[in-house]
């Protein structure tokens, strides 16, 4: 029972750094080219430990999901890229792709009528 | 038999009426339920036209010989062109079941090798500026996203976004999607349902990233703009001159959005138990049906057992 429970402990304190990863590699690929460690922590929801943000720096680019630039003292870290062009293009190419194979596709946000995109962005006015 | 065996049809009818009327009050968690539902529904038309076509046996010399020789009243159930209908709905069935499934199977290959040319780790950002963001099953499941997404976000709505990729892919949304777009291609009566039920994922991870994040307002307010930055793409339903990009999923998912915004905007869902009565029974009844039609046919046969 014991040992159930401080598995179950560790997965979730695990899983709750994976999601961290996460956050912070899609910050970094939003930002417009390097950024620092300080920047990285305003970008990401919660206000995070400037340690923690830095801590989840060094993590992804150990495992070799970003790279970084020395500037001055500091680093200036930015996501490495894969094989953009190929992901690109395999990915344009699915999304052509026809009405059977769109289907499948689990869209976060589909496509908006002209109608939907109005009130939408009149919810979005009333509510900010 | 002649009763029973349609039976399954017209409740398939009922269910595909029921899910347009009430998935937009029904509490999210109840896809699973329509799920089953719809697998009842389909597996016992299915069957339903299996003994319809088998009653087309009948007509053979095979079976005429047979039943002369030990002296039969051959019945004739049903009219032979029902029987020769429930053949052809039954190929054109597996035909569709068929293109579903290799549709299926396609995508998640190349979503998956997206993710691969992206490099690893759970999240797969792909640098183009179309904003779109996908779960893509496996072990273990990816977060698909493109770049154009991440920057019209800011930290907490992208946060929303990766918790409701998350809980797609943690719930295994995508065998209730899978099992839905089969039930209605066996049969297309179902088509309503699978758009209840890829609404109902949608907002079963909604509420899961409201969970996440605490607030159902910021995910409102991520879905408003992830939905917005993708511009409006597709015009008005049946304006002149222009098809809708994805006809069937428009059906529904059309307004999916702005209903899954306005739903976020509202009270959250009351829990409630998770199969609701009306399914349930819906259920129960093609079970009884399928039986009874089953029972029914081997009444007509039985005499072709040696005693």
């Amino acid at each position: 029972m014991a040992s159930r429970a401080s598995r179950s402990s560790r997965t979730s304190a695990r899983r709750a750094a994976g999601e961290l990863e996460a956050e912070v590699l899609a910050a970094l690929w939003a930002a417009d080219g390097a950024v620092t460690a300080a920047q990285v922590r305003q970008a990401v929801a919660g206000g995070l430990a400037y340690n923690t943000v830095q801590t989840i720096l060094v993590r992804l680019y150990e495992k070799g999901l970003i790279g970084r630039v020395a500037d001055g003292r500091r680093h200036e870290y930015f996501p490495v890229k894969g094989a953009e062009e190929l992901a690109a293009e395999q990915m344009q190419a699915l999304l052509s792709r026809g009405q059977d194979r769109q289907a499948v596709l689990q869209r976060f946000a589909t496509s908006l009528s002209v109608e939907d995109a109005q009130a939408l962005r009149a919810m979005l006015r009333r509510r900010p | 038999m002649t009763f029973s065996v349609y039976v399954p049809a017209a409740l398939s009818l009922l269910l595909a009426a029921i899910s347009r009327i009430v998935v937009a009050r029904t509490a999210p968690t109840r896809a699973a339920a329509f799920v089953v539902a719809a697998m009842l529904c389909a597996s016992a038309a299915t069957w339903g036209l299996i003994l319809l076509a088998a009653t087309l046996l009948g007509n053979t010399s095979l079976v005429t010989e047979e039943a002369n020789e030990r002296g039969v009243q051959l019945q004739d159930p049903v009219p032979a062109l029902i029987g020769v209908t429930a053949v052809v709905l039954l190929i054109l069935g597996t035909v569709r079941v068929v293109r579903v499934l290799r549709a299926r199977r396609a995508t998640i290959r190349e979503l998956r090798a997206v993710c691969r040319s992206c490099g690893h780790g759970e999240l797969a950002v792909v640098a183009l500026d179309a904003p779109h963001a996908f779960a893509v099953p496996g072990r273990p499941g990816r977060i698909l996203i493109t770049r154009g997404l991440l920057s019209a976000l800011d930290g907490d709505e992208r946060r929303v976004v990766l918790a409701h990729e998350r809980a797609h892919l943690q719930s295994r949304h995508h065998w209730l999607r899978a099992a839905t777009e089969v039930c209605a291609a066996v049969n297309p009566v179902l088509i309503p349902v699978r758009e209840a039920v890829a609404f109902l994922v949608e907002r079963c991870a909604d509420e899961h990233a409201a969970r996440v994040t605490g607030s159902r307002a910021l995910v409102a307010r991520a879905l408003t703009k992830a939905a917005l930055a993708g511009g409006a793409t597709v015009t008005t339903k049946g304006a002149p001159g222009i098809t809708p990009v994805w006809p069937v999923a428009l059906a529904f998912a059309g307004c999916g959005v702005s209903a899954r915004v306005a739903a976020l905007h509202s009270d959250p869902p009351r829990p409630e138990p998770l199969v609701p009565g009306g399914v349930l029974a819906l259920g129960v009844a093609t079970t009884v049906a399928a039986v009874q039609a089953t029972i029914a046919f081997f009444q007509l046969i039985y005499w072709l057992w040696p005693t």
